[in-house]
Protein backbone atom coordinates (compact mmCIF):
# COMPACT_ATOMS: atom_id res chain seq x y z
CA UNK A 1 0.00 0.00 0.00
CA UNK A 2 2.92 2.87 0.91
CA UNK A 3 4.83 1.36 -2.58
CA UNK A 4 1.29 1.54 -4.14
CA UNK A 5 1.30 5.56 -2.39
CA UNK A 6 4.51 6.00 -3.20
CA UNK A 7 4.28 5.05 -6.93
CA UNK A 8 1.14 7.56 -7.72
CA UNK A 9 3.09 10.33 -6.05
CA UNK A 10 6.13 9.44 -8.39
CA UNK A 11 3.52 9.48 -11.68
CA UNK A 12 1.79 12.17 -10.54
CA UNK A 13 4.79 14.18 -9.77
CA UNK A 14 6.72 12.78 -13.72
CA UNK A 15 3.03 14.15 -15.34
CA UNK A 16 2.83 17.55 -13.69
CA UNK A 17 5.82 19.69 -12.77
CA UNK A 18 3.68 21.62 -10.40
CA UNK A 19 3.42 18.70 -8.32
CA UNK A 20 6.11 19.30 -5.15
CA UNK A 21 6.40 17.15 -2.11
CA UNK A 22 6.92 18.81 1.25
CA UNK A 23 7.76 16.33 4.32
CA UNK A 24 8.52 17.35 7.64
CA UNK A 25 11.68 15.14 7.93
CA UNK A 26 9.53 12.40 7.70
CA UNK A 27 9.23 9.20 5.37
CA UNK A 28 12.89 7.91 5.44
CA UNK A 29 13.07 5.19 3.25
CA UNK A 30 9.83 6.06 1.71
CA UNK A 31 10.45 8.79 -0.95
CA UNK A 32 13.58 7.44 -2.13
CA UNK A 33 12.17 6.73 -5.32
CA UNK A 34 10.66 10.23 -5.16
CA UNK A 35 13.81 11.73 -4.72
CA UNK A 36 15.51 10.18 -7.31
CA UNK A 37 13.75 10.85 -9.70
CA UNK A 38 12.24 14.43 -8.76
CA UNK A 39 15.00 16.02 -7.15
CA UNK A 40 13.58 19.46 -7.73
CA UNK A 41 10.13 18.75 -6.67
CA UNK A 42 11.15 17.40 -2.97
CA UNK A 43 11.19 19.96 0.07
CA UNK A 44 11.97 18.79 3.14
CA UNK A 45 10.62 21.57 5.24
CA UNK A 46 12.12 20.46 8.63
CA UNK A 47 11.16 19.80 11.71
CA UNK A 48 8.74 22.68 11.43
CA UNK A 49 4.97 21.69 10.57
CA UNK A 50 3.29 24.62 10.81
CA UNK A 51 5.48 26.85 8.91
CA UNK A 52 5.13 23.86 6.27
CA UNK A 53 1.34 23.71 6.06
CA UNK A 54 1.59 27.35 5.94
CA UNK A 55 4.08 27.37 2.75
CA UNK A 56 2.19 24.91 1.20
CA UNK A 57 -0.53 27.38 1.18
CA UNK A 58 1.91 30.13 -0.12
CA UNK A 59 3.09 27.46 -2.71
CA UNK A 60 -0.57 26.75 -3.61
CA UNK A 61 -1.33 30.32 -4.24
CA UNK A 62 1.27 30.79 -7.13
CA UNK A 63 0.44 27.50 -8.73
CA UNK A 64 1.88 24.93 -7.38
CA UNK A 65 0.45 21.75 -6.48
CA UNK A 66 1.96 20.91 -2.81
CA UNK A 67 1.32 17.50 -1.28
CA UNK A 68 2.02 17.81 2.21
CA UNK A 69 3.52 14.29 4.42
CA UNK A 70 3.68 14.14 7.61
CA UNK A 71 2.61 11.60 10.49
CA UNK A 72 -1.20 12.11 11.09
CA UNK A 73 -0.54 13.26 14.78
CA UNK A 74 1.24 16.25 13.04
CA UNK A 75 -0.66 16.42 9.75
CA UNK A 76 -2.95 17.51 10.02
CA UNK A 77 -3.29 17.37 13.84
CA UNK A 78 -0.41 20.07 14.94
CA UNK A 79 -1.58 22.04 11.85
CA UNK A 80 -5.11 21.79 12.23
CA UNK A 81 -5.15 26.23 12.48
CA UNK A 82 -2.54 26.38 9.42
CA UNK A 83 -5.11 23.92 7.27
CA UNK A 84 -8.31 25.84 8.49
CA UNK A 85 -7.36 29.19 7.90
CA UNK A 86 -3.82 28.97 5.17
CA UNK A 87 -6.04 26.08 3.24
CA UNK A 88 -9.18 25.73 3.63
CA UNK A 89 -10.41 28.98 3.74
CA UNK A 90 -9.54 29.78 0.03
CA UNK A 91 -10.07 26.20 -1.57
CA UNK A 92 -6.51 25.95 -2.23
CA UNK A 93 -5.23 22.24 -4.17
CA UNK A 94 -3.05 21.18 -1.04
CA UNK A 95 -3.29 17.45 -0.43
CA UNK A 96 -2.16 16.54 3.50
CA UNK A 97 -1.09 13.20 3.63
CA UNK A 98 -1.04 11.78 7.42
CA UNK A 99 0.60 8.99 7.57
CA UNK A 100 0.60 6.17 10.65
CA UNK A 101 -3.14 6.88 11.45
CA UNK A 102 -4.76 5.09 13.91
CA UNK A 103 -2.28 2.85 16.13
CA UNK A 104 0.70 2.18 13.79
CA UNK A 105 3.11 3.62 16.06
CA UNK A 106 1.99 1.24 18.43
CA UNK A 107 5.36 1.19 20.70
CA UNK A 108 5.76 4.74 20.59
CA UNK A 109 2.85 6.46 22.81
CA UNK A 110 0.34 8.45 22.64
CA UNK A 111 2.96 11.38 21.00
CA UNK A 112 2.21 9.38 17.73
CA UNK A 113 -0.78 7.92 18.02
CA UNK A 114 -3.56 9.22 15.95
CA UNK A 115 -7.46 8.62 16.61
CA UNK A 116 -8.80 11.90 16.42
CA UNK A 117 -7.65 13.30 12.94
CA UNK A 118 -10.96 12.43 11.14
CA UNK A 119 -13.33 14.31 13.63
CA UNK A 120 -10.60 17.49 13.61
CA UNK A 121 -10.34 17.70 9.95
CA UNK A 122 -14.36 16.66 9.22
CA UNK A 123 -15.43 19.98 10.39
CA UNK A 124 -13.45 22.30 8.12
CA UNK A 125 -15.57 23.52 5.27
CA UNK A 126 -13.77 22.70 1.73
CA UNK A 127 -11.95 20.12 2.84
CA UNK A 128 -12.45 16.56 1.68
CA UNK A 129 -11.20 13.49 3.84
CA UNK A 130 -10.33 10.40 2.24
CA UNK A 131 -9.23 7.31 4.01
CA UNK A 132 -8.22 4.41 1.46
CA UNK A 133 -8.16 0.77 2.88
CA UNK A 134 -5.59 -0.97 0.59
CA UNK A 135 -3.14 -0.53 -2.25
CA UNK A 136 -6.22 -0.20 -4.65
CA UNK A 137 -7.77 2.44 -3.19
CA UNK A 138 -4.96 3.95 -2.42
CA UNK A 139 -4.01 4.55 -6.61
CA UNK A 140 -7.69 5.71 -6.58
CA UNK A 141 -7.91 8.18 -4.44
CA UNK A 142 -4.38 9.81 -4.69
CA UNK A 143 -5.45 10.30 -8.44
CA UNK A 144 -8.77 11.41 -7.07
CA UNK A 145 -6.87 14.05 -4.90
CA UNK A 146 -4.64 15.34 -7.71
CA UNK A 147 -7.93 15.70 -9.39
CA UNK A 148 -10.22 17.13 -7.84
CA UNK A 149 -7.91 20.66 -7.43
CA UNK A 150 -9.01 21.77 -3.75
CA UNK A 151 -7.85 20.93 -0.19
CA UNK A 152 -7.94 17.19 0.70
CA UNK A 153 -6.44 15.07 3.49
CA UNK A 154 -5.63 11.74 3.09
CA UNK A 155 -5.38 9.32 5.65
CA UNK A 156 -3.12 6.64 5.80
CA UNK A 157 -3.35 3.75 8.59
CA UNK A 158 -2.13 0.64 8.98
CA UNK A 159 -0.79 -0.40 5.45
CA UNK A 160 0.07 -4.24 5.31
CA UNK A 161 -3.09 -5.98 5.50
CA UNK A 162 -3.41 -7.06 2.35
CA UNK A 163 -5.65 -6.05 -0.89
CA UNK A 164 -9.50 -6.22 -0.65
CA UNK A 165 -10.59 -5.17 -4.00
CA UNK A 166 -9.83 -7.75 -6.29
CA UNK A 167 -8.86 -5.27 -9.09
CA UNK A 168 -8.43 -1.52 -10.06
CA UNK A 169 -10.69 0.83 -9.32
CA UNK A 170 -11.47 2.76 -12.04
CA UNK A 171 -14.15 5.33 -11.07
CA UNK A 172 -14.00 6.62 -7.69
CA UNK A 173 -16.76 9.52 -7.51
CA UNK A 174 -16.54 11.71 -5.15
CA UNK A 175 -18.12 10.63 -1.47
CA UNK A 176 -19.25 7.02 -2.85
CA UNK A 177 -19.58 3.94 -0.57
CA UNK A 178 -17.86 0.77 -2.38
CA UNK A 179 -19.26 -2.51 -1.77
CA UNK A 180 -17.63 -4.89 -1.19
CA UNK A 181 -19.46 -8.09 -0.20
CA UNK A 182 -23.37 -8.84 -0.52
CA UNK A 183 -25.08 -10.77 2.35
CA UNK A 184 -28.02 -11.70 4.22
CA UNK A 185 -30.64 -8.34 4.24
CA UNK A 186 -32.01 -9.32 7.29
CA UNK A 187 -28.61 -8.85 9.50
CA UNK A 188 -26.79 -5.33 9.91
CA UNK A 189 -24.55 -4.42 7.13
CA UNK A 190 -20.70 -3.20 7.68
CA UNK A 191 -19.41 0.15 6.51
CA UNK A 192 -15.72 -0.09 7.18
CA UNK A 193 -12.99 2.49 6.51
CA UNK A 194 -9.16 1.93 5.94
CA UNK A 195 -7.12 -0.73 8.05
CA UNK A 196 -11.02 -1.88 9.25
CA UNK A 197 -11.79 -3.55 6.15
CA UNK A 198 -10.04 -6.16 6.29
CA UNK A 199 -11.63 -7.19 9.50
CA UNK A 200 -15.21 -6.27 8.15
CA UNK A 201 -14.52 -8.31 5.00
CA UNK A 202 -13.79 -11.29 7.32
CA UNK A 203 -16.14 -11.51 9.70
CA UNK A 204 -18.73 -10.74 7.24
CA UNK A 205 -17.85 -13.94 5.59
CA UNK A 206 -18.48 -15.96 8.84
CA UNK A 207 -22.36 -14.12 9.32
CA UNK A 208 -23.17 -13.92 5.73
CA UNK A 209 -23.06 -9.43 5.97
CA UNK A 210 -23.25 -7.25 3.54
CA UNK A 211 -19.95 -5.10 3.78
CA UNK A 212 -19.17 -1.36 2.33
CA UNK A 213 -16.06 0.36 2.15
CA UNK A 214 -15.76 4.45 2.75
CA UNK A 215 -12.93 5.69 1.23
CA UNK A 216 -14.76 8.86 1.73
CA UNK A 217 -15.35 10.32 5.30
CA UNK A 218 -16.31 13.95 3.68
CA UNK A 219 -18.05 13.95 1.69
CA UNK A 220 -20.25 11.07 1.78
CA UNK A 221 -22.74 10.45 -0.11
CA UNK A 222 -26.39 10.75 1.69
CA UNK A 223 -28.05 8.51 -1.00
CA UNK A 224 -25.50 5.72 -0.60
CA UNK A 225 -25.64 5.90 2.99
CA UNK A 226 -29.56 5.68 3.23
CA UNK A 227 -29.69 2.71 0.59
CA UNK A 228 -27.43 0.74 2.51
CA UNK A 229 -29.75 1.61 5.61
CA UNK A 230 -32.37 0.09 3.59
CA UNK A 231 -31.16 -2.67 2.35
CA UNK A 232 -30.29 -4.33 5.87
CA UNK A 233 -31.14 -4.34 9.11
CA UNK A 234 -29.25 -1.97 11.24
CA UNK A 235 -25.77 -0.82 10.30
CA UNK A 236 -22.02 -1.24 11.86
CA UNK A 237 -19.45 0.97 11.27
CA UNK A 238 -15.64 0.28 11.76
CA UNK A 239 -13.28 2.56 11.74
CA UNK A 240 -9.33 2.73 13.71
CA UNK A 241 -10.52 6.24 15.26
CA UNK A 242 -12.14 7.69 18.23
CA UNK A 243 -16.29 6.53 18.15
CA UNK A 244 -16.50 10.20 18.08
CA UNK A 245 -16.42 12.33 15.00
CA UNK A 246 -15.55 9.81 12.52
CA UNK A 247 -17.16 7.63 10.18
CA UNK A 248 -19.83 6.13 13.00
CA UNK A 249 -20.47 9.71 13.24
CA UNK A 250 -20.70 10.46 9.49
CA UNK A 251 -23.12 8.03 9.08
CA UNK A 252 -25.21 8.16 11.96
CA UNK A 253 -25.71 12.02 11.29
CA UNK A 254 -27.36 11.02 7.61
CA UNK A 255 -29.06 7.75 9.27
CA UNK A 256 -30.67 9.67 11.74
CA UNK A 257 -32.17 12.61 9.41
CA UNK A 258 -32.51 10.87 6.10
CA UNK A 259 -33.29 7.19 7.03
CA UNK A 260 -33.00 5.81 10.72
CA UNK A 261 -31.72 2.98 11.44
CA UNK A 262 -29.92 1.60 14.58
CA UNK A 263 -26.40 2.11 14.29
CA UNK A 264 -23.57 -0.07 16.10
CA UNK A 265 -20.50 2.53 16.27
CA UNK A 266 -17.01 0.03 16.62
CA UNK A 267 -14.06 2.53 17.40
CA UNK A 268 -11.85 3.90 19.32
CA UNK A 269 -13.06 4.39 23.13
CA UNK A 270 -12.96 7.71 24.07
CA UNK A 271 -9.44 7.61 25.60
CA UNK A 272 -5.74 7.71 25.33
CA UNK A 273 -3.88 3.99 25.09
CA UNK A 274 -2.52 3.24 28.65
CA UNK A 275 -0.06 0.14 27.26
CA UNK A 276 2.97 -0.37 24.96
CA UNK A 277 2.73 -3.00 22.55
CA UNK A 278 2.53 -4.60 19.05
CA UNK A 279 -0.24 -2.59 16.77
CA UNK A 280 -2.25 -6.30 17.34
CA UNK A 281 -2.04 -5.47 20.97
CA UNK A 282 -3.12 -2.08 21.17
CA UNK A 283 -6.36 -2.88 19.02
CA UNK A 284 -6.74 -5.99 21.82
CA UNK A 285 -6.60 -3.21 24.51
CA UNK A 286 -9.37 -0.88 22.91
CA UNK A 287 -11.70 -3.97 21.96
CA UNK A 288 -10.84 -3.47 18.00
CA UNK A 289 -9.14 -6.82 17.49
CA UNK A 290 -10.95 -9.44 15.14
CA UNK A 291 -11.97 -11.42 17.66
CA UNK A 292 -13.82 -8.30 19.91
CA UNK A 293 -15.41 -7.49 16.93
CA UNK A 294 -16.50 -10.84 15.55
CA UNK A 295 -18.29 -11.00 19.40
CA UNK A 296 -19.65 -7.60 19.31
CA UNK A 297 -21.06 -7.73 15.85
CA UNK A 298 -22.41 -11.29 16.08
CA UNK A 299 -24.04 -10.02 19.78
CA UNK A 300 -25.77 -6.86 17.83
CA UNK A 301 -27.30 -9.37 15.14
CA UNK A 302 -28.86 -11.52 17.61
CA UNK A 303 -30.11 -8.56 19.53
CA UNK A 304 -31.65 -6.45 15.97
CA UNK A 305 -33.12 -10.36 15.73
CA UNK A 306 -34.73 -10.51 18.80
CA UNK A 307 -36.41 -6.40 18.34
CA UNK A 308 -37.49 -7.28 15.20
CA UNK A 309 -39.43 -10.53 16.25
CA UNK A 310 -40.53 -8.37 19.26
CA UNK A 311 -42.25 -5.50 17.05
CA UNK A 312 -43.20 -8.49 14.82
CA UNK B 1 16.85 48.48 -8.88
CA UNK B 2 14.55 49.06 -12.18
CA UNK B 3 11.83 46.72 -11.51
CA UNK B 4 10.94 48.95 -8.26
CA UNK B 5 9.82 51.46 -10.00
CA UNK B 6 6.35 52.06 -10.90
CA UNK B 7 3.20 54.34 -11.88
CA UNK B 8 1.69 54.59 -8.71
CA UNK B 9 4.35 57.10 -7.17
CA UNK B 10 1.83 59.65 -8.92
CA UNK B 11 -0.63 58.66 -6.16
CA UNK B 12 0.39 60.61 -3.09
CA UNK B 13 -0.98 58.24 -0.43
CA UNK B 14 -0.58 61.01 2.18
CA UNK B 15 0.02 59.49 5.29
CA UNK B 16 -2.29 61.91 7.43
CA UNK B 17 -4.96 60.92 4.40
CA UNK B 18 -4.44 57.39 5.03
CA UNK B 19 -4.74 58.10 9.22
CA UNK B 20 -8.06 60.21 8.42
CA UNK B 21 -9.52 56.76 6.32
CA UNK B 22 -8.69 54.84 9.10
CA UNK B 23 -10.25 56.91 11.68
CA UNK B 24 -13.29 56.83 9.34
CA UNK B 25 -13.95 53.40 8.95
CA UNK B 26 -13.00 52.87 12.91
CA UNK B 27 -16.04 55.61 13.78
CA UNK B 28 -18.27 53.95 11.10
CA UNK B 29 -17.52 50.76 12.35
CA UNK B 30 -17.33 51.79 16.21
CA UNK B 31 -14.41 49.23 16.06
CA UNK B 32 -10.62 49.17 17.47
CA UNK B 33 -7.49 48.35 16.27
CA UNK B 34 -6.64 51.90 15.46
CA UNK B 35 -3.43 52.32 16.51
CA UNK B 36 -2.15 49.06 15.14
CA UNK B 37 -3.16 50.35 11.65
CA UNK B 38 -1.40 54.07 13.09
CA UNK B 39 1.86 52.27 13.25
CA UNK B 40 2.28 50.83 9.90
CA UNK B 41 1.10 53.80 7.47
CA UNK B 42 4.24 55.23 6.38
CA UNK B 43 5.32 51.54 5.95
CA UNK B 44 2.63 51.13 3.72
CA UNK B 45 2.31 54.27 1.70
CA UNK B 46 6.31 53.52 0.68
CA UNK B 47 5.30 50.26 -0.55
CA UNK B 48 2.34 51.13 -2.26
CA UNK B 49 3.64 54.87 -3.73
CA UNK B 50 7.21 53.18 -4.69
CA UNK B 51 7.49 49.15 -4.66
CA UNK B 52 4.49 47.37 -4.96
CA UNK B 53 3.96 46.78 -8.53
CA UNK B 54 0.85 45.40 -9.78
CA UNK B 55 0.19 45.04 -13.26
CA UNK B 56 -2.93 47.06 -14.54
CA UNK B 57 -3.27 47.92 -11.31
CA UNK B 58 -5.25 44.46 -10.83
CA UNK B 59 -5.34 43.08 -7.46
CA UNK B 60 -5.02 39.87 -8.53
CA UNK B 61 -2.79 40.19 -11.52
CA UNK B 62 -0.69 37.35 -11.59
CA UNK B 63 2.76 38.92 -12.35
CA UNK B 64 2.03 40.80 -8.88
CA UNK B 65 4.18 41.41 -5.75
CA UNK B 66 2.72 40.44 -2.74
CA UNK B 67 2.09 42.16 0.11
CA UNK B 68 1.59 39.67 3.27
CA UNK B 69 -0.25 41.35 6.24
CA UNK B 70 0.76 39.07 9.05
CA UNK B 71 -0.40 41.31 11.76
CA UNK B 72 -3.97 41.77 10.34
CA UNK B 73 -4.70 43.77 13.18
CA UNK B 74 -3.27 46.63 10.79
CA UNK B 75 -5.98 46.35 8.16
CA UNK B 76 -7.67 49.73 7.92
CA UNK B 77 -4.54 50.84 7.29
CA UNK B 78 -4.37 48.39 4.33
CA UNK B 79 -7.96 49.19 3.16
CA UNK B 80 -6.75 53.17 3.48
CA UNK B 81 -4.02 52.69 0.75
CA UNK B 82 -6.29 50.51 -1.01
CA UNK B 83 -9.03 53.32 -1.04
CA UNK B 84 -6.17 55.65 -2.51
CA UNK B 85 -6.00 52.69 -5.63
CA UNK B 86 -9.34 52.75 -6.24
CA UNK B 87 -9.88 49.44 -5.13
CA UNK B 88 -12.47 50.16 -2.80
CA UNK B 89 -14.99 52.42 -2.81
CA UNK B 90 -16.37 55.67 -0.29
CA UNK B 91 -19.41 52.97 0.44
CA UNK B 92 -16.79 50.29 2.42
CA UNK B 93 -15.39 53.71 4.12
CA UNK B 94 -18.78 54.76 4.97
CA UNK B 95 -20.43 50.95 5.52
CA UNK B 96 -17.46 49.36 7.93
CA UNK B 97 -18.87 46.60 9.87
CA UNK B 98 -22.22 46.82 8.22
CA UNK B 99 -23.83 43.75 8.16
CA UNK B 100 -23.36 41.64 5.24
CA UNK B 101 -20.53 43.40 4.13
CA UNK B 102 -16.95 42.34 2.94
CA UNK B 103 -14.59 43.71 4.65
CA UNK B 104 -13.87 42.29 8.17
CA UNK B 105 -11.95 43.61 11.17
CA UNK B 106 -9.13 41.52 10.38
CA UNK B 107 -7.42 40.62 6.99
CA UNK B 108 -9.20 38.21 4.75
CA UNK B 109 -8.40 36.87 1.36
CA UNK B 110 -11.51 36.83 -0.23
CA UNK B 111 -11.27 40.71 -0.58
CA UNK B 112 -9.07 41.51 -3.56
CA UNK B 113 -5.80 43.37 -1.99
CA UNK B 114 -5.44 41.82 0.71
CA UNK B 115 -3.75 37.99 0.03
CA UNK B 116 -4.10 36.37 3.56
CA UNK B 117 -6.68 35.67 6.25
CA UNK B 118 -4.67 36.31 9.21
CA UNK B 119 -5.23 38.29 12.90
CA UNK B 120 -4.54 34.87 14.30
CA UNK B 121 -1.14 35.45 14.26
CA UNK B 122 2.15 33.80 12.69
CA UNK B 123 0.31 32.63 9.96
CA UNK B 124 0.95 35.12 6.99
CA UNK B 125 4.69 34.99 7.10
CA UNK B 126 4.28 31.24 6.89
CA UNK B 127 2.49 31.82 4.10
CA UNK B 128 4.82 34.26 2.52
CA UNK B 129 7.39 32.65 2.80
CA UNK B 130 5.81 29.87 0.53
CA UNK B 131 4.93 32.62 -1.94
CA UNK B 132 8.19 33.42 -1.93
CA UNK B 133 9.70 30.04 -2.48
CA UNK B 134 6.99 29.37 -5.29
CA UNK B 135 7.88 32.58 -7.73
CA UNK B 136 11.84 31.85 -6.93
CA UNK B 137 10.98 28.61 -8.20
CA UNK B 138 9.24 29.88 -11.08
CA UNK B 139 12.31 32.15 -11.80
CA UNK B 140 9.80 35.41 -11.82
CA UNK B 141 11.31 39.09 -10.51
CA UNK B 142 8.17 39.34 -8.62
CA UNK B 143 8.93 40.36 -4.66
CA UNK B 144 7.09 39.22 -1.39
CA UNK B 145 6.86 41.65 1.60
CA UNK B 146 4.92 40.05 4.73
CA UNK B 147 4.36 42.61 7.50
CA UNK B 148 4.38 41.23 11.55
CA UNK B 149 3.99 42.66 14.49
CA UNK B 150 6.85 42.70 17.08
CA UNK B 151 4.11 41.08 19.07
CA UNK B 152 3.53 38.38 16.56
CA UNK B 153 7.25 37.29 16.95
CA UNK B 154 6.13 35.52 20.02
CA UNK B 155 4.61 32.80 17.45
CA UNK B 156 6.81 30.12 16.82
CA UNK B 157 5.64 29.17 13.13
CA UNK B 158 7.49 33.15 12.36
CA UNK B 159 10.94 31.43 13.59
CA UNK B 160 10.61 27.91 11.73
CA UNK B 161 9.66 29.94 8.74
CA UNK B 162 12.67 32.40 8.67
CA UNK B 163 15.14 29.02 8.91
CA UNK B 164 13.52 28.14 6.30
CA UNK B 165 13.71 31.63 4.34
CA UNK B 166 17.28 31.64 4.88
CA UNK B 167 17.91 28.29 3.86
CA UNK B 168 16.20 28.28 0.91
CA UNK B 169 18.17 31.56 0.26
CA UNK B 170 14.71 34.03 -0.32
CA UNK B 171 16.29 36.75 -1.50
CA UNK B 172 12.62 37.66 -2.85
CA UNK B 173 11.69 37.42 0.32
CA UNK B 174 11.29 40.70 2.48
CA UNK B 175 9.91 40.43 6.37
CA UNK B 176 8.79 43.98 7.63
CA UNK B 177 8.85 44.27 11.51
CA UNK B 178 6.27 46.92 12.76
CA UNK B 179 8.47 47.27 16.06
CA UNK B 180 5.70 49.85 18.29
CA UNK B 181 7.20 48.35 21.05
CA UNK B 182 3.74 47.04 22.25
CA UNK B 183 1.35 43.79 21.92
CA UNK B 184 -2.25 42.90 23.33
CA UNK B 185 -1.66 43.04 27.34
CA UNK B 186 1.55 45.60 27.04
CA UNK B 187 5.16 46.57 26.19
CA UNK B 188 6.85 43.57 24.13
CA UNK B 189 9.35 43.93 26.96
CA UNK B 190 6.75 43.25 29.82
CA UNK B 191 5.18 40.68 28.38
CA UNK B 192 8.32 38.24 26.16
CA UNK B 193 11.09 40.57 25.77
CA UNK B 194 12.41 40.11 22.00
CA UNK B 195 16.16 41.31 22.74
CA UNK B 196 18.09 42.17 20.28
CA UNK B 197 16.03 41.98 16.98
CA UNK B 198 18.76 42.61 14.74
CA UNK B 199 21.13 40.36 15.96
CA UNK B 200 18.60 37.35 16.07
CA UNK B 201 17.22 37.84 12.60
CA UNK B 202 21.04 38.50 11.16
CA UNK B 203 22.28 35.81 12.64
CA UNK B 204 18.98 33.62 11.21
CA UNK B 205 20.66 34.46 7.89
CA UNK B 206 18.78 37.79 7.08
CA UNK B 207 20.33 41.19 5.84
CA UNK B 208 19.17 43.44 8.24
CA UNK B 209 18.54 47.01 8.18
CA UNK B 210 16.78 49.27 11.29
CA UNK B 211 14.88 52.17 10.60
CA UNK B 212 12.57 54.81 11.75
CA UNK B 213 9.76 53.49 10.64
CA UNK B 214 7.80 56.36 10.18
CA UNK B 215 10.36 58.36 8.33
CA UNK B 216 9.07 57.63 4.10
CA UNK B 217 12.56 58.61 2.92
CA UNK B 218 14.23 56.51 4.86
CA UNK B 219 11.64 53.66 4.75
CA UNK B 220 12.31 53.82 0.76
CA UNK B 221 15.68 54.02 1.17
CA UNK B 222 16.72 50.96 3.22
CA UNK B 223 13.84 48.86 0.91
CA UNK B 224 16.10 49.66 -2.07
CA UNK B 225 19.19 49.40 -0.05
CA UNK B 226 18.05 45.81 1.28
CA UNK B 227 16.82 44.84 -2.22
CA UNK B 228 20.29 45.57 -4.07
CA UNK B 229 22.13 44.15 -1.11
CA UNK B 230 23.94 40.42 -1.13
CA UNK B 231 21.59 38.31 -3.40
CA UNK B 232 20.70 34.63 -1.97
CA UNK B 233 19.66 36.14 1.56
CA UNK B 234 16.28 36.94 2.30
CA UNK B 235 15.77 40.73 3.86
CA UNK B 236 14.42 42.17 6.96
CA UNK B 237 13.53 45.93 7.50
CA UNK B 238 12.99 46.10 11.53
CA UNK B 239 10.64 49.70 11.55
CA UNK B 240 10.99 51.71 15.12
CA UNK B 241 7.50 52.92 15.02
CA UNK B 242 5.14 54.16 17.67
CA UNK B 243 1.83 52.39 18.09
CA UNK B 244 -0.90 55.34 17.54
CA UNK B 245 1.26 57.54 15.74
CA UNK B 246 0.08 60.76 14.52
CA UNK B 247 -2.79 60.88 16.85
CA UNK B 248 -0.74 62.85 20.20
CA UNK B 249 -3.51 60.92 22.59
CA UNK B 250 -3.04 57.45 21.03
CA UNK B 251 0.36 57.64 20.77
CA UNK B 252 2.32 54.55 22.87
CA UNK B 253 -1.28 54.70 24.88
CA UNK B 254 -2.00 51.14 24.31
CA UNK B 255 -5.75 51.41 25.43
CA UNK B 256 -6.12 52.16 21.82
CA UNK B 257 -5.61 48.86 20.46
CA UNK B 258 -9.34 48.58 22.03
CA UNK B 259 -10.79 51.72 22.26
CA UNK B 260 -13.58 52.74 20.37
CA UNK B 261 -14.15 56.36 18.91
CA UNK B 262 -17.08 58.81 20.25
CA UNK B 263 -17.76 61.84 18.94
CA UNK B 264 -15.46 63.79 20.53
CA UNK B 265 -12.37 62.14 20.50
CA UNK B 266 -13.29 61.01 16.64
CA UNK B 267 -13.61 65.39 16.12
CA UNK B 268 -9.78 65.38 18.05
CA UNK B 269 -8.27 63.05 16.44
CA UNK B 270 -9.12 64.37 12.57
CA UNK B 271 -8.61 67.52 13.63
CA UNK B 272 -4.91 66.60 15.39
CA UNK B 273 -4.49 64.96 11.60
CA UNK B 274 -4.87 68.93 10.37
CA UNK B 275 -8.61 68.44 9.00
CA UNK B 276 -11.64 70.43 9.35
CA UNK B 277 -13.57 67.88 8.92
CA UNK B 278 -14.48 64.13 7.47
CA UNK B 279 -13.92 63.76 3.73
CA UNK B 280 -17.40 62.95 3.00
Amino acid sequence: MREAFSNALVRLALADSKVLLLTGDHGYSLFDEFRKRCPDQYINAGIAEQNMVGMAAGLARVGFRPFVYGLAAFVPIRTVEQIKLDIAHDDLPVVLLGDGAGFVYSHLGTSHQSTEDIACTRAIPHLQVLSPADRLEMTAVMDYAYATIGPVYLRMGKADLGDVHDGPISSLQQGRLLKVRDGRADRPGLIATGSMLRAAVDIATSLDLMVWSAPFLKPLNVDDVRSTAKATNGLVTLEEHSVLGGLGAAVSEITSEHQPTRVLRIGVPDRFSEHCGTHAYLLREHGLDIDSVRERVRAYCELLASNSIALA
Amino acid sequence: MASTIIDNSIIPFDPARMRRTVLEMAYAGSTVHIACAFSIIELLTVLYRHHLRYPGNDPRAEGRDYLVLSKGHGVMAQYACMHELGWLENSHIKNYFKDGTDLKGLSDSRVAGLEVTSGSLGHGFSVGVGIALGLKQKGTDQKVYAIVGDGELNEGPIWEGALVASHHKLENLMLIVDKNGFQAMGTTDDVLALGDLTAKLTSFGFETLEVDGHDEFVIDAAIRRLWESSPSKPKALIARTVKGKGVSFMESVNLWHYTRLNPQSFAEAISELGFSGTSK
